[in-house]
This record gives structure tokens, sequence and C-alpha cells, in this order.
């Protein structure tokens, strides 16, 4: 009974079996993802008016490098990724321990409140936003009163603070989203090791950095990974928060190729040509992120 | 070898699917062009007030063709620019609607783009003659026809009468009247008031651009190219708009609900924009405001040579899509309507507020009656004959991004990051580096 | 000290909630709120709820949008499942190095922006004559790395000796994974459960793109006809995106509770 009817050994039998087991989201993910993504790649080669796209060789590359728009968007993209996410990463951890707390009541209404935001819809939550950041909107109102400005703040309407209402915008629509991965990750760790560092009298911070980071790193990973590759395609908060302005001072690298491809005359080559940028760009950190931080 | 892999696909999941939810019910399988089978024809436009307004001549076509099914879909103008142009690119015409209502401001680039999608109408028999000359012309390439006209461009000034005189203005001062008059006004106006006289969304200069075509100054040169540097008219044309905003008598929004809400909200007191702003103005649900409006023309660019007080803004043409297999029952849709009855025009008018620009109906009664709205005043007739008088100016058919080039460029200044020759050589190199795709 | 350290906790807690759930709250005091007052920035519940209800069933086919969202969602959403946590668990309870190198692969695909891949997917799907057919509707999403690699992190916890003793009673490999991971994972499915029902109900381009018949207009799609226009009733907006983010907030209500347990089982290492 070691080997089945086909003379085929147990090892190589369930090594086919698992090949069955991933083939049909293999496939899908191939014909689906890649199949497009080629098309893409060899459309990157190619310019001209409306349908009658010709080859161009590296055109649409060298293009890119001449391209002032496309260079302020990558610029305002990595300043969101630099800023952005490890603010969000480390508010979502520390929200995490908070809720973790063996004591605390009304946990499930506080997960499922810092949750929400990623469950509202866009359509109102950027009407809100645009509402409290407005001229006489309520944010500018509470800071006059508090007397932490002097005069009312055109929030969306200068390069700087519009950059960072959008930073609190995504800090949060998606800070909760992460948290409960880490709250996840935390409530996998075994509680001896805590006791166990009780009594050799390390601090809650000493803890905490020999402790829990190290049991959460295959979490950090994951968030992080989720993380760049969703700001580097970040698209609503652009389109909707502050349609890029003023003077393309927010707009994102993924907001930049619609418009080049949907609201310009399009320019579907030179679209694919930029997505291919940050489609490496992507890889090239995803890779750096899983040979540092991914050890089985 | 492709296709053999993903049918294969197909059907592994179809059966996947029969595994999972107990067998995958029989969903929309249906085509959306199915008009092809009976007298049907499906069109796509925007917002209730042009889906009112199709499904009006839509009644009005049926009645006397009882088989003939008019389908109107609403879709947002973003979306059918998207939809054209996917189809296009993938040719697959089949999946547009018979015909499509499409922005004026983008009709060029896409007849231009993608001229197979557009069906010619130059020989179908419409009486093109009977439509404001500027307005036909957004639809024209080589000569020939591709689009009906329909919703008016032109542009008004709309303001609070009960504002104005509390400062001691009425509408005749602010009519027939340079921007520098306007500023002063407008000064006044604050002071008296604290009530900015404009609104606008910020960084969208369609302000700029109106103030642009009124006083006939072309952005664009005969052939199309970009002539944004050494353009004195567009200089003048800016310190205008950032004199305006400096001195708080444009108040910027920003975005589309901070300016329908300053409007709504009584906290500003008027607007200059294409006529369809009318819709928004009486969409308030303050009730004092109504019969406090007036309509009146927009300031001229003071003593520039060919300043007029007329301008257009918006506006949308109607298509009929080269793959519509009723082509004659589409056109003679658009002949016994859109393009003859001004009963429908007068019914679309009365009931709806829309303004067309067809000029048969501008002499009808609907047009010459009042409204109660707007201050007793008959403003149809009055926005018809401003319609008239605008200057016609080069249009390419790079305008989406001459007019973000024209934002960043005024946002730039306005910030003190650049100064106004620099901003203007910017966003010329802006522009050209698109068009040199 | 502790005491002064709990309550701390809540304060900050409660803070957090409070400013996470505003938009929520505004968006339901919008919905009862006319026009004008929303756009004048009135916080407090308002009496035009009936008014915003009649006016949206009048403008727009409610029932039917909502029906083919939740239709399409489920559907998308079960095969989503079903077809990821198969592949997870083969790439992690068989693994070897050339498995592991083609989720690296796959791991590639999330990584290109849906408007670069468009066309092409589109252009697929005419040639194949799909177009307007629920099929083209959930095919490109079914299978997303994302899951794939969630399911695999979530098989990793899994006991091989259990395996093993099932393999020993005689069970099939396929039996192995549907009668006994599948019940032990529950937790995991309902948190992909969650997340892929969100995105699946608010897709929105594709969904536009490939579905040319209105019949098969959805939520999205219904809310976008709303915002867009010359004179925008934000009442009925507000109404319509309520209505849009119902399904997925009661989903989430629902699965909460197993929804932290499911990650638990998927970070484990």
């Amino acid at each position: 009974m070691k080997t089945s009817r086909k003379g085929l050994t147990v090892n190589q039998k369930y090594n086919i079996t698992g090949w069955t087991f991933l083939l049909p989201a293999a496939i899908l993910i191939f014909a689906m993802n890649f199949y497009p993504m080629i098309q893409a790649l060899i459309l990157s080669f190619k310019s001209g008016i409306g349908n009658n796209l010709k080859f161009n060789g590296l055109y649409n590359y060298s293009r890119l490098l001449e391209d002032r728009v496309f260079w302020t968007s990558f610029k305002n993209t990595f300043l969101y990724l630099l800023i952005q996410v490890p603010i969000m990463l480390a508010l979502a951890i520390f929200l995490a321990l908070l809720l973790n707390k063996k004591d605390l009541k009304c946990k499930g209404l506080f997960r499922t409140a810092i949750f929400l935001p990623c469950c509202t819809a866009l359509v109102s939550y950027s009407i809100i936003f645009k509402t409290l950041f407005s001229f006489d909107g309520y944010i500018n109102t509470v800071l006059l009163n508090l007397g932490i400005i002097s005069s009312r703040i055109n929030w969306l309407g200068q390069e700087e603070t519009a950059k960072i209402v959008i930073i609190i915008a995504l800090i949060w629509r998606w800070t909760g989203y992460n948290m409960v991965f880490y709250l996840a990750g935390l409530q996998n760790i075994d509680d001896s090791l805590y006791e166990a560092a009780k009594i050799d009298g390390a601090g809650s911070v000493k803890t905490f950095f020999k402790i829990t980071m190290p049991l959460l790193r295959p979490t950090i990973l994951l968030t992080t990974i989720m993380s760049i590759n969703g700001t580097l395609q970040l698209f609503d908060e652009s389109v909707n928060l502050t349609g890029g302005g003023p003077a393309n001072s927010t707009l994102t690298m993924s907001h930049y190729i619609y418009k080049v491809s949907f609201e310009y005359n399009p320019q579907f080559g030179y679209a694919a040509a930029m997505s291919y940028i940050i489609f490496i760009l992507v890889a090239v950190l995803s890779f750096i992120q899983m040979k540092v931080g991914d050890k089985r | 070898m492709k296709k053999k892999i993903v049918a294969l696909l197909v059907s592994a999941v179809m059966t996947l699917s029969l595994l999972a939810c107990g067998g995958g019910k029989e969903t929309s399988g249906d085509s959306g062009d199915d008009s092809s089978k009976g007298q049907e024809l499906t069109v796509w436009c925007w917002d209730a007030f042009n889906v009112d307004a199709m499904k009006k001549a839509g009644e009005i076509y049926t009645a006397k063709n009882p088989d003939v099914k008019i389908n109107v879909v609403e879709t947002v103008s973003a979306d059918i620019q998207t939809l054209v142009q996917t189809y296009a690119m993938s040719n697959n015409l089949d999946a547009l609607p018979d015909i499509f209502l499409m922005d004026d401001q983008v009709f060029a680039k896409y007849l231009q783009n993608y001229p197979e999608v557009f069906a010619e109408l130059t020989n179908s028999g419409i009486p093109f003659s009977d439509f404001a000359s500027a307005k036909v012309a957004n639809s024209v390439r080589d000569g020939k026809n591709y689009g009906v006209p329909y919703d008016s461009n032109t542009v008004i000034a709309c303001y609070r009468t009960d504002y104005l005189s509390e400062a001691g203005y009425t509408i005749k001062d602010l009519t027939d009247i340079t921007w520098d008059q306007f500023i002063t006004i407008g000064e006044d106006v604050l002071a008296k008031t604290g009530m900015p006289m404009l609104t606008n969304v910020q960084g969208e200069p369609d302000l700029l651009n109106m103030i642009l075509q009124s006083a006939g100054i072309s952005v664009f040169d005969e052939k199309g190219n970009i002539s944004l540097v050494n353009n004195d008219g567009l200089v003048e044309a800016m310190n205008v708009y950032m004199e305006l905003v400096e001195k708080g008598i444009l108040q910027e929004q920003t975005d589309w609900s901070g300016y329908q809400g300053s409007i709504n909200n009584g906290n500003v007191v008027g607007t200059i924009n294409g006529s369809w702003i009318c819709a928004t103005i009486m969409s308030t649900d303050q009730a004092e405001q109504e019969g406090n409006w007036a309509v009146t023309n927009m300031p001229k660019l003071n003593d520039y040579p060919g300043a007029t007080n007329y301008s257009a803004q918006g506006g949308s043409t109607w298509a009929i899509a080269s793959s519509c297999d009723n082509y004659d029952l589409a056109v003679d849709f658009f002949k016994e309507t859109w393009a003859s009855s001004t009963e429908f025009y007068d019914s679309i008018l009365t009931s709806l507020g829309a303004i067309a620009t067809y000029l048969p109906a501008a002499s009808s009664d609907a047009y010459n009656e009042v409204s109660a709205y707007f201050g007793n005043e008959a403003i149809y007739s009055k926005i018809v004959s401003f319609g008239g008088k605008i200057p016609t100016i080069n249009k390419g058919i790079y305008w989406s991004e001459e007019k973000e080039a024209l934002g960043v460029a005024l946002a730039n200044v306005m910030s003190g990051k650049l100064d106004l020759e620099t901003a203007i050589k910017e966003a010329q190199s802006t522009v050209e580096f698109n068009i040199g795709m | 000290m502790r005491k002064i350290k709990n309550v701390s906790t809540y304060v900050i807690l409660s803070i957090v909630s409070l400013i996470s759930v505003f938009p929520l709250y505004w968006m339901i005091s919008a919905a009862t709120n006319n026009s004008t007052d929303i756009l004048g920035g009135r916080l407090i519940f308002g009496t035009n709820l009936m008014n915003n209800l009649t006016n949206l069933l009048e403008q727009q086919n409610v029932g039917r949008a909502f029906g083919n969202s939740l239709m399409f969602s489920t559907i998308l959403s079960v095969l989503s499942l079903v077809v990821c946590s198969i592949a997870g668990y083969g790439f992690e309870i068989y693994h070897d190095r050339a498995k592991d190198r083609l989720m690296g692969i796959l791991l590639l695909a999330m990584m290109v922006p849906f408007a670069a891949t468009l066309i092409p997917l589109f252009k697929m799907f005419t040639d194949l004559n799909l177009q307007s057919t629920w099929i083209a509707y959930v095919l490109p999403t079914i299978s997303t790395p994302f899951l794939i690699m969630l399911f695999r992190q979530s098989a990793r916890s899994f006991p091989k000796d259990i395996i093993e003793a099932a393999r020993i009673d005689g069970l099939s490999e396929i039996r192995i994974f549907a009668t006994i991971f599948v019940p032990t994972m529950k937790s995991t499915y309902a948190a992909a459960m969650t997340v892929t029902f969100m995105n699946a109900w608010n897709n929105y381009l594709w969904p536009k793109v490939i579905m040319m018949s209105e019949k098969s207009q959805t939520m999205p799609m219904l809310v976008t006809n709303l915002s867009v226009g010359y004179s925008i009733d934000y009442g009925v907006l507000m109404l319509g995106v309520l209505i849009c983010s119902l399904p997925t907030g009661i989903l989430f209500l629902v699965l909460q509770k197993s929804f932290a347990n499911g990650i638990v089982g998927a970070v484990k290492g």
C-alpha cells in the first residue's frame, strides 16, 4: 500500500495533490493578472493617437525622465509612504496593546468602533473630511478656540497642509484595519513569557522590545508589505479629497496614471510605462522586506 | 491557446460554483445591446435633469410611434467618457448604446481620438442651421457633423438681489460692466454685508477660461498648438482672477459640495457659470431665496480689445454611436423631437428648466414667460440672446490638459511659489509635453 | 498608579473610537436632514428621512441595485474562499521549493495599478464573448494573492499530526481538507469573508465596464449617479450611501469576534 496503483510513491502523490490544489488559483491569477500585465508591458513600448498605436521602443520610458508632473507625484507618494506608514503602523500596534489588556471591558465595542473607518463608504468620508477641513469648518473653529492657531487655515488650499490632511485621512481610514492584525498577533503570544519577564524585573518598555516586537514580526511583515503596496497605488484620497491639488502637490502616481489614461488625450502606452515603474518599486521593496523580515 | 485555457478555467470555476453554492443562479446573462432586436433605442446621459429631458422626448416620439421604446440609462459623464474609450480601444463598439450625451468640452477630443465611435450626421436631414452655430461647431470635424447640440453653454451671472440692495446696489449696476467696476462694487458689498460676491471651486480654473473666451482670447493657435506664453490676454485675465481671490470677492471652495453649499445656504451673493447653474440655484431648501435671484451678463475684461460680456461654459451634445443598428430610427427620432419640435423644447423648459440651443424654440411663448424664481423676469429669452454674442475662440482637443496646467499655474502664483511669467512658462511646457506624446 | 493607567487607557480608547465613528454618525444624521442643512454643516438629526427615502426610491431602482450587489458579492466571496483556501492549503501542507517560488511570483500580481490592465482584461473577456455575464463580473477577482497568503499562513499553524492520523485512517486528501481543515479554520474563513465581501461590494470600475446592461447596476454605481450632477441632493445621496454601507457593517458586526480569532490562526508563525 505504499505505492498507489499508478506506481507513484506516496510523496509523489502528495506532490501532485498539492499542485492540483493550488492550480485553479494559480491559473486564475496567471490568466486574470499576468496575461493583462504582459499586454500592458507590450503597450508600454507603443505610442500613438487613439487606437493607432505603433512600437516606439523605449520612448515612453525615456519620456518619463522629462515628465515633471510624474516626478512630483513620485515624490508625493514617497512622502506619504515615509511618513504615513510608520505612524499608522506604530499607532496600530499601540492601540492593539491597549486593547489586549486582560481586564479591559467593552473590548468588542472598541474593536468594532476602531475598525469601522475602513468600511465607511468613500463618498461620505471624503465629503466629511472636506467639510471638516474647509476654511470655515469645524477643525479651524476648534483650533482657533483652543488658541492653537491665530487665524483660519485654508487646509486643502495650501501644499503642505493639504498633504497633512491626506496623511491624517489615510491614518484615520487604515489604522483600525491594521490594528486587528496586530491584536490577533498579540493574542498569540504565550502569557508565560510575560510572567517570566516580570519575575526578571523587566519594565514594560523592555518587555515590549524584547518579547512583543520579535514575536509580532510576521504580522509586521504582512502589514508593511500591504501598506507599501497600498500607498504606492494610492488613488482614492488623491482623487476625492484634493483632486491632486493644489498645484499637483498631493497628486499620487496612480492618480496621474489614471489621468493620463482617461482624462487627458489618452496615452495608454505611457500610462503602462509608469505602471511598470510602480510595479518594479513595489516588487523591490517587498523583496527587501521578505528577505529581512521573513525568517521561517 | 489562451482562449482555450480561459474557457477551461471558466468551466472549472462554474463547476466549482455549482459545488459551492448549490447551483449558480441564472443571473443577468443579457447583453447590453438588445436594442438591435426590436425598435428600441438605448440612451446614456447623466443627471436626473438630462434623463428627464430625454425621457420626455421619448414620450413624444413613442406617442407617434407606439412600437418604439426609448430606454434611458443614467450614466455619469466621466463614466461615459471612460466607457467610450475602453470600448473603442478594445474594438468592441457594440457595447455602446445607440445614443449618448457628451460634454462639449471633451467632444472634440473624443471625435479626434476615436472617430470610429461616432456616426456621421451631415446628410441625415437633421437641420443643423437651426442650432446656434458656435454650438454646432463643437461636434464638427473636417466639415462633417457628428452631434446634435443640446444643453446651452451660455454663461450667465446670477446675483442675490436682496443682498445687493442691502449694500445699495441693483442688478442694473452689475450689468454691462467691466471687471474693474465689478471689483469696486465687490469690495463695497463685502465691506457692507460681509458676503463675497462670487464662489468657485479651487484648483478648477473654469472662471478663468470663461473670462478668456469672453474677450476672444485663445490659448491655442489656429493649428491647435498651445500658446500660453506671450499671451497678454491670459496675463490680464489671470491678474483679474487673482485680484478677486486676494480681495476676498471670490471665495474659493474645496469642492462642488462646498460650491453648491455656499449658494444654497446663502453664504455668497452670486456666481458666474453656464446657464445650467440655474438648476443648482433652484435646488435650495431655503424658501426665502425664491424671487431674490436675478440674471445678467458677466463683467468684461476691461479695455482689452474685443472684450465682451458673454462667454461659454460646459454644455453637452448628443451623439449617435456608429454601432447603432437602427441608425435611421435614431435619426428620425432626433428629427421628430430634438431638431424640430418647439413644443418639446417648451415642455422641457417649463418642467425642467432645460435651456437648449435650438433657435426656433427661442421665439416661442415659453421662452418669454417670466420666472418667479428669478425676480419675475423672462430669463430664458435673455439667456438665448446672450448666446448669440459669444466670441468664438480656437479650441483644441487638449482642453483637459490646458485646464489642468492653468489650475496649477494659478495655485503656484497665488501661493507665491512662482511669479506669473514662470508659472505660465511652466504651464506651457507641461501642455506641450502632453501634446508631444 | 495602576488606576490612573487604567483610566487613561479608557480615555484614549474612547477618544480614538469617537474619532473613528464620527463620519459614520455624520452619515446617519445626514440621511435624516435636507440637502441645504447638510451643506450648512448641521450635525444633529433632522426630520427629513422619509422625504429623502421617497425621493431616493423615486429616482433610483434601489431594490434592484441592492439585490445585484448582494448576489454578485456573495457569489464572488464564496468562490473566492473556496479557490484561495484550497490553494493556500496546497501551498503550505505540500510545500516545497518550487511551490514557495510560485507563491512569490503570484504575489507580484497585485503590484500593477488596475488602470493599466483594465483594457487588456476587458478585451480578453469580449474576445470570449463573456461581457455582461456574472462570470465576467466575478472571474478576475476570485483568486487574489493576499487571500492565498492568508490561508497559507493559517495552514502553517494547523497541526500536521492530525493530517497524518487522518491519512492512516484512509481519508483522501480532499476529504482531509474539506472535513478536517475547513471546520477547524472557521475563524480564518470568517476573516477572509469580511475582507473579500467588502472588496467585492465596493468594486466599481470593472463592473461598470463589463456589465453593460442597466439591469446589472450595483449599489456603488447607483451612489455614483446620485453623487454627480448640477444639483446634488445630499440628503438623498447620504441615505443611498448609508444603505450602501450597511451590509459590510452588519457582516463585520456578526463576524467580528471570529474575525480576530481568524487572524490569530493566520499569523501564527
